[in-house]
């Protein structure tokens, strides 16, 4: 039982954990807090199946062998966003934040709704990979095979994230960019490429969500991307805006927070989890405004 | 010959308050230029507009010819110009030699890089010893100093030094001047410095723009200034 809490709380957190840092990455580049982030999940998830109003899901790009899915779809996650940054928030990179913001949830409506058009407004079942659903055996635990997998997964992209920051160029300039923008250009630090990386690396972890969700879930929703921004907008806040690290420990915090008071809510106050999830966040940031790891880069530029 | 560097009637505005105004000067290759003058001058306007940081309302700016209007910052870094900036702006949460290393990035001759990494690191030894950790722990001195290499590591032709002294003790200014001296030099620089005390500029030598303003009130050779009554004029004067 206390093992399978475990895996519960690590497979979930992990998910909060990078969806939450597909907005602090931008957040750190452009102090842009991008609502439409959900929508790239949504739309990572659609790209799935063909275009139908149909109840179920006819596999598009989701027929592929899981070797060419992935890539694929983590390609489509990272181009869709990079041209939603050349489209929309480029020509208004001089405006103030709060246009950027309000950008943001324009462009997440648009997306929305382009998706109601082309795939009608009922979920949709969805059957990728149903073969992860089968339970391992671990100790005392039963574990389906997909939680170790989301697992394993989560830990190679924070390994990979954090080397590409540590020690590529790309990741090196966006760092720099990250504490002082006007700086780094003045060093010869393109702003264009900087910015394109941090939207490119954001949906690529946009796509990753979304294969999990749809394999856990089996199912494809125009609104489901809404639910897990949600979260992951939380977990920035509570990490502390634009501390990459902050945004992960915060994510796991919440995942492992949601798996334990699921199991030890007693019965009648189980619906109401997520009260008592957020009357948590609020406790810590009551305590802690400036989040867990404020950076010195949520300071307001002038 | 040409001026390495060329500033054509520029003018510079922030909403109605004028920063800069008809300002022309040249600087020629291998000059050391210091601008001087009391707060609100223009003196930094006038340098980000050069840098591309600050956008000139008209007038024109043109290194080795070539017209700088209108670039991004980052184009006109890439063209040989590079800045130290008032309150030096290192990234604290950066090593002191990933802050060396951000300026690299757009240099053709990756191959020299490591060369000049050791030559900064052999004019200022703290930097070697401190290499891998947070630049925010260093000390005033020692910022300024890694300030001024960060810019060095871009291979500049043209380098722009904001208040270089500001903040510093006076011993740690001189070892500061003596650097850039001994660097410019070495390199060839053509340097441009923004120095509130043209006393100390005097003694470092050069020529000097005395600001006030948004305008030039006076250029010439720095030691000539400091007995001279322009200065008092600039400073204390009834605005021109």
């Amino acid at each position: 039982m206390s093992l399978q809490l475990v895996f519960d709380a690590l497979s979930l957190g992990g998910i909060y954990a990078i969806a939450a840092l597909g907005i602090a990455l931008i957040f750190g580049v452009m102090k842009l807090v991008n609502f439409a982030h959900g929508q790239f999940i949504a739309c990572a998830v659609f790209a799935l199946i063909l275009p139908t109003a149909d109840a179920v899901a006819v596999l598009g790009l989701g027929a592929l062998p899981a070797v060419l899915l992935i890539p694929a779809i983590i390609g489509f996650g990272a181009g869709l966003a990079v041209l939603a940054e050349a489209l929309v928030f480029r020509p208004l990179r001089h405006a103030s934040p709060v246009a950027l913001m309000v950008g943001s949830f324009a462009l997440g409506v648009a997306l929305q709704n382009l998706l109601l058009v082309l795939y009608g407004g009922r979920p949709k079942a969805i059957s990728l990979w149903p073969d992860l659903g089968q339970p391992v055996q671990i100790g005392a635990a039963q574990v389906p095979l997909l939680q170790l997998i989301v697992i394993g997964a989560v830990a190679l992209i924070l390994g990979a994230l954090a080397l590409m920051l540590k020690r590529s160029r790309l990741g090196l300039e966006m760092r720099a960019a990250a504490e002082d923008f006007g700086m780094a250009r003045l060093l010869g630090v393109r702003a264009n490429r900087v910015i394109s990386g941090a939207f490119a690396l954001s949906g690529a972890l946009a796509a990753v969500v979304a294969l999990v969700l749809v394999a856990q879930t089996g199912v494809a929703d125009v609104r489901m991307g809404g639910q897990i921004m949600l979260v992951a907008f939380i977990a920035t806040v509570v990490g502390g805006m634009g501390s990459l690290p902050g945004a992960v420990a915060a994510g796991m915090a919440l995942g492992a927070a949601s798996a334990l008071l699921q199991a030890f809510l007693p019965d009648a106050a189980r619906p109401f989890r997520d009260a008592f999830l957020y009357a948590l966040v609020i406790l810590v940031l009551l305590f802690r405004p400036q989040g867990i790891f404020a950076s010195a880069s949520a300071k307001p530029r002038v | 010959m040409m001026a390495k560097l060329g500033v054509h009637d520029l003018s510079v505005r922030y909403g109605k308050l004028t920063a800069i105004s008809d300002l022309s000067f040249t600087v020629a290759e291998g000059e050391r230029l210091f601008i001087s003058g009391p707060n609100g001058a223009g003196k930094s306007s006038l340098l980000g507009a050069i840098s591309g940081a600050v956008r000139a309302a008209h007038g024109r700016i043109e290194m080795d010819g070539d017209i700088l209007s209108g670039l991004s910052p980052e184009g006109i870094a890439r063209r040989g110009l590079s800045m130290v900036p008032e309150g030096r702006r290192i990234f604290r949460g950066l090593t002191v030699q990933e802050n060396l290393l951000v300026g690299t990035g757009l240099r053709r001759d990756r191959a020299a890089v490591g060369d000049d990494l050791e030559t900064v690191y052999q004019a200022f030894p703290i930097l070697r010893e401190r290499a891998h950790a947070n630049a925010g722990a260093l000390s005033g001195g020692q910022q300024q100093m890694l300030a001024i290499s960060r810019a060095l590591m871009t291979n500049p032709k043209l380098m722009l030094v904001d208040e270089p002294s500001l903040g510093l003790a006076p011993k740690v200014v001189d070892e500061v001047y003596d650097h850039l001296c001994a660097l410019q030099a070495l390199r060839g620089l053509t340097l441009v410095i923004v120095e509130q005390s043209s006393a100390r500029a005097a003694r470092v030598g050069g020529r000097m723009i005395l600001m006030r303003g948004g305008r030039i009130v006076a250029d010439g050779d720095a030691a000539t200034f400091a007995a001279d009554d322009l200065l008092s004029e600039a400073y204390f004067g009834d605005p021109a």
